[in-house]
């Protein structure tokens, strides 16, 4: 088995909200100031991430508390630069871009609600059925028939 | 806990899973797989004859190999899962008859295997888009009260 199946790599994508308080080049110039062994490229909606599973979950997760509420992570199956999807040899958006275009849209709100946390209820309530309803109406009525 | 996102490639449903300490069930950790595959040598060919007879598993002999095709890598992940967010009517969901139908059976899946899941439609507002972070959040809190 070679090295790179033993310690295989991952690639993160750390995406900027809307109202992120640093912009990609601060992200990035931070990125490489944690000084792990990864490789970080730049793009227009923050920054990839590429390197050992333990590193890159390092700094990504180092990364999140530069701005909690407005990064956004996820996962990329093609390594950065990878010729079969990367911009510059295809001459179009990547694939998945129109997806981050249409996500990146609600993020701001994501954001919003992340910082203001509510319970909510799953289950929506159900409805009375008629019997139930009569017997409710029954009893209400009977208790106020014995105060007057 | 494995949780079973749909759209499976959702940076929002991703994200907020991951923030909760679980593990998003992302396709793009499946792909990550074919492409770095040192077997694979023809790239942009990512998937290959075998993938459609994997897909046996999932869909008929008569299903077009399109749609045996994505369930061959939509399935282990549905396998795998203990939960699931399904999101309706993403826009980023929309493709051609393989995919909607692959899309079809995914969430027949889902909703067949009988593990706790959380179906929403795909948020287009404010209002919607806080509501819906909310659910998922509730939904996740108790899936790990309920679990430990």
């Amino acid at each position: 088995m070679s090295q790179e199946n033993q310690n295989p790599k991952i690639t993160r994508m750390l995406v900027l909200g809307p109202s992120a308080n640093i912009s990609t080049s601060e992200l990035v110039q931070r990125l490489h100031m944690m000084e792990i062994p990864i490789i970080i490229k730049s793009t227009c909606y923050g920054a990839i991430v590429h390197g050992d599973k333990k590193d890159v979950e390092d700094s990504i997760e180092r990364a999140r508390k530069l701005d909690p509420y407005n990064i956004f992570i996820k996962d990329r199956g093609f390594p950065p630069g990878d010729p079969r999807r990367c911009r510059g040899h295809r001459g179009a958006a990547r694939e998945g871009f129109h997806q981050l275009e249409r996500e990146f849209r609600l993020l701001d709100f994501v954001g919003e609600a992340l910082k203001q946390p509510q319970k909510v209820r799953l289950k929506k309530p159900q409805k009375v059925s008629p019997d139930v309803f009569r017997e409710i109406i029954n009893e209400k009525t009977k208790k106020n028939h014995k105060k007057e | 806990m494995k949780i079973a996102i749909f759209p499976p490639n959702s940076l929002i449903l991703a994200d907020l899973v991951e923030r909760k300490g679980h593990e998003p069930l992302v396709i793009m950790k499946e792909i990550q797989k074919k492409v770095t595959d040192p077997e694979i040598d023809s790239p942009p060919l990512n998937i290959t004859e075998k993938e459609p007879i994997k897909g046996l598993k999932y869909a008929a002999i008569e299903v077009p190999s399109g749609v045996r095709g994505r369930m061959a890598i939509f399935g282990p992940l549905i396998d795998e899962s203990n939960a699931a967010i399904i999101m309706e009517e993403a826009p980023f969901g929309f493709g051609c008859i393989g995919c909607a139908r692959a899309n079809e059976l995914s969430m027949y899946f889902l909703r067949k295997k009988g593990i706790p899941t959380l179906e929403l439609k795909y948020p287009t507002s404010r209002e919607e888009t806080i509501e819906v972070v909310n659910q998922i959040n509730t939904f996740l809190d108790e899936l790990e009260e309920k679990n430990g």
